[in-house]
């Protein structure tokens, strides 16, 4: 039972950032997606899409900023950070997909 | 759909394959962890306890031994210890009245459904406090119970509080009367004597210091 | 809800009645918590009648089974639609109903009367198991496998007898690792490790798998059926879904493998993979809203002003949407990571996490599936909101939420005080539940449980009522626009 890993001590004091960072992560993520989202359908113009980006942005460094607090390991950060950039490519290739799709799939108009 | 073209990326043939090849790699590695996993957490023999070999799940004979909870450095937080030998319930358990003991314990405990007010392992109601590693909380070894129950030792109070928990009533959340016999009394004894001899990976966290954090007082007012 | 005349299927037909049960043990669900909600603030509420160890397993059973009634009404709804056939065994299948509806209301009985038993077999084999979760008896186990096979062979043959469509075939797929999993909860081991090692397999690999899949596969049918979406373009999302599902729910489970004996490893594959499980429920809450926006846009070129046919029942699977990313998404990654899990294992925050999940990520989009059955009994081409529909989802939703949020602020407290600051154990537990910070969350939660009730009790009127109502309108205005012509 050789173990490397080691569980880090949380003071009582440091939860409550740690519970906003780790939200705030995933309220940033989805504000990407979001913002990518709704310029692409159309109902925002374009240039919103760089607060996506921005959003992009905080939320690697929210990320970070969590991994720091909790002491996560140097490969976990490591794998976080690939997961990171994996992200910032995700939405371009939902939308792809969704254009690709839908020039296949919606030319046999009425079909359904 | 017989659009020679397109792009494989829209081809719902490329994502079931994908989806067949990732759920089935996924569960080949979960069966293939769980075959790990079940050799580490199978129950360790009598034998293996006598040498001071370590499982994770010792053998029903734990009873026979003194467990503490202390804190490894190697690993960063409490392990189980086991100690020396000390009687339980007054006398030494052979290996086979261990087993059929801890049987009875573990039967018991889910005959009378304590996993919906208390948690094992962390898992169940939260209503009532977590039993991992009951049989080494404080309230037990300080005299506090011992003292409440009249009883000499520690399993002796366990078993009779067990019997008739609201005859001693600690908190106005108490615990019923579940018409726990005698017999089904010891046995959960040994099942949680038992329990607290688990390798948890340190949960709970900071369990062995909590009669000395009691004294300071919570400053969370 | 109470009729089904319009109905040209038995299939369908048997899906309303398993719908009709599910909705009794929805209510019994709640006031079950009601009742556990209150002897948390007051502990002699019925102390040694009906003690909080019986209210909260009646609680959480009730909440499994009328989920699968639900589900199992579901799957018999949609079967027609999607193979075009009726259901090969129709007449077994309405024999397995009233079986299992009988098997249910025996159990809850002794569930409710007999309560504990003495601690041998005869309590595991006739009373209940004492599993979290899986409490039934083992008798109803056998026989809960029984009635499945019935239904999975109804399913099965009608798939391979008539069309065979995406969305049947995740459907098919996935109903036969869902009721596989139960097996694996059905055994008694002394080894308390091994038992919730396998325990886990059911708990888990149904609600943070099998069960998401079927929900992507009911949002499907649901985004095929209520809003015309193209089928080729949601089934081909279909299957990115549950290639996402499976990939990071399948060995997600490693989060519940930290503390319970089980090897250090799972905790890197845990947080890895329970880390990863949000993203498809982000994926699903953009497909659904997309494909909205896009069938909208459509009809209003088009002229016509309204892409639902059912609103109400789109209006239940927004919920699901955002709810399955709220629920299971952000409260599962709040606490998922095991640096912090350490902390919160077996605190309120499992509870809140629980009761988000569980209504955003199901309750919802099973009541979505109600709505479109009440909606074919009673033939209504377009059904609109009413009143109860808008009180139901308001009061629910709103009700939910702020049991969560109570629930969270409880959690955060004993995560503080009984665990970082005390380090567990008995008397830093009820040190924990006895601070104001606790009870008043506690106070909030009984609040908010009330506030969910009375909007279960407009769900259900409405639900009963809805039907009648929408098609007289339906009627009058197409003898107004006759008479008009």
């Amino acid at each position: 039972m050789e173990s490397a890993i080691y569980m880090p001590q949380i003071a009582a004091d440091q939860f409550l950032g740690i519970f906003i960072v780790a939200t705030m992560v995933l309220i940033f993520g989805v504000g990407y997606a979001a913002s990518i989202t709704l310029s692409k359908m159309g109902f925002i113009a374009k240039k919103w899409q760089l607060f996506g980006y921005a959003f992009w942005i905080l939320q690697v460094y929210t990320l970070y900023d969590l991994g720091m607090r909790i002491h996560s390991s140097p490969f976990t950060t490591k794998v976080l950070a690939v997961a990171m950039l994996a992200y910032l490519f995700a939405p371009h290739l939902y939308f792809y997909l969704i254009d690709e799709a839908e020039k296949r799939y919606e030319t046999s108009e009425d079909g359904q | 759909m017989s659009k020679k073209s397109a792009s494989v990326w829209t081809s719902i043939r490329f994502w079931r394959r994908s989806a067949a090849w990732v759920t089935g790699t996924a569960t080949v590695l979960l069966i293939w962890l769980t075959f790990d996993t079940m050799g580490q957490i199978s129950m360790g023999s009598d034998a293996d306890l006598a040498k001071g070999i370590k499982h994770r799940i010792p053998a029903a004979t734990v009873i026979n031994y003194h467990v503490d909870y202390q804190f490894d450095q190697k690993r960063g937080h409490e392990v189980p210890v086991i100690g020396e030998k000390e009687k339980f319930f007054g006398k030494e358990w052979s290996a086979k009245d261990a087993a059929a003991l801890l049987h009875h314990g573990k039967l018991t405990s889910q005959a009378k459904n304590c996993m919906n007010c208390h948690t094992l392992l962390g898992n169940g109601g939260y209503y009532a406090p977590d039993l991992t590693k009951a049989w080494l909380d404080a309230k037990w070894n300080d005299g506090t119970m011992t003292g409440i129950t009249g009883k000499n030792t520690k399993e002796e109070a366990m078993a009779e509080f067990l019997m008739h928990p609201s005859q001693y009533p600690t908190h106005a959340r108490m615990m019923p009367d579940l018409g726990i016999t005698q017999d089904e009394a010891v046995a959960l004894v040994a099942f949680l004597k038992h329990m607290s001899a688990i390798d948890t990976n340190g949960f709970p966290r900071n369990f062995s210091q909590s009669a000395k954090r009691l004294e300071g007082g919570t400053h969370a007012h | 809800m109470l009729i089904n005349g319009e109905l040209k299927y038995e299939s369908q037909k048997l899906g309303m009645n398993y719908f009709r049960v599910a909705l009794v043990l929805f209510g019994a669900q709640l006031l079950m918590g009601l009742i556990a909600a209150i002897q948390f603030l007051y502990p002699g509420f019925l102390f040694e009648i009906f003690d909080f160890s019986v209210s909260r397993m009646v609680h959480i059973n009730a909440l499994v089974v009328w989920m699968l009634y639900a589900m199992i009404g579901s799957v018999y709804y949609m079967i027609p639609d999607e193979t075009g056939e009726e259901t090969v065994g129709i007449g077994l299948g309405k024999l397995a109903f009233w079986i299992l509806t009988a098997a249910v209301a025996v159990v809850v009985l002794v569930y409710i009367f007999i309560q504990v038993g003495p601690g041998n077999e005869s309590t595991i084999w006739f009373i209940n198991e004492g599993r979290e979760y899986l409490e039934a008896p083992r008798w109803a186990d056998i026989g809960i496998v029984a009635v499945v096979l019935v239904f999975y062979y109804n399913v099965f043959a009608t798939y391979m007898k008539g069309r065979r469509t995406g969305i049947m075939t995740v459907m098919v797929a996935n109903l036969f690792a869902l009721a596989g999993l139960y097996l694996t909860g059905m055994f008694f081991t002394d080894n308390i490790s091994v038992d919730q090692y396998w325990w886990w397999w059911v708990i888990h690999l149904w609600v943070e798998a099998t069960w998401e899949v079927f929900v992507g596969t009911l949002a499907a049918y649901a985004l095929v059926k209520i809003i015309g979406a193209k089928r080729e373009i949601v089934e081909m999302w279909l299957w990115i879904e549950v290639l996402m599902l499976f990939g990071s729910g399948i060995l997600g489970l490693g989060h519940h493998y930290f503390w319970i004996g089980t090897p250090e490893y799972w905790w890197e594959i845990g947080a890895l993979f329970s880390s990863l499980e949000p993203v498809p429920l982000v994926a699903m809450f953009v497909h659904v809203l997309y494909d909205w926006g896009k069938e909208q846009g459509h009809c209003e070129s088009k002229g016509s002003a309204h892409a639902l046919n059912n609103s109400p029942a789109m209006a239940w699977v927004t919920a699901n949407a955002f709810g399955n990313f709220l629920g299971a998404g952000i409260w599962g990654f709040f606490h998922t990571l095991p640096q912090v899990n350490i902390y919160t294992h077996g605190t309120q925050f499992t509870a809140a996490h629980g009761h988000l999940a569980f209504f955003g990520a199901y309750a919802t989009i099973l009541i979505a599936m109600m709505y479109i059955g009440v909606q074919g009994s009673y033939g209504i081409k377009k059904m609109t909101m009413t009143f109860k529909t808008k009180m139901a989802l308001t009061l629910i939703i709103f009700g939910v939420l702020g049991m969560g949020v109570a629930l969270t602020i409880a959690g955060y407290e004993q995560v503080l005080v009984e665990r970082a600051d005390l380090g567990g154990g008995w008397d830093a537990y009820f040190i924990a539940q006895d601070l104001p910070w606790y009870i008043q969350a506690q106070g909030w939660r009984l609040a908010m449980g009330v506030v969910t009730f009375v909007g279960f009790i407009y769900l259900a009127w409405d639900l009963l009522t809805i039907g009648a109502v929408e098609s007289a309108q339906e009627e009058s205005e197409g003898a107004a626009a006759a008479a008009a012509a």
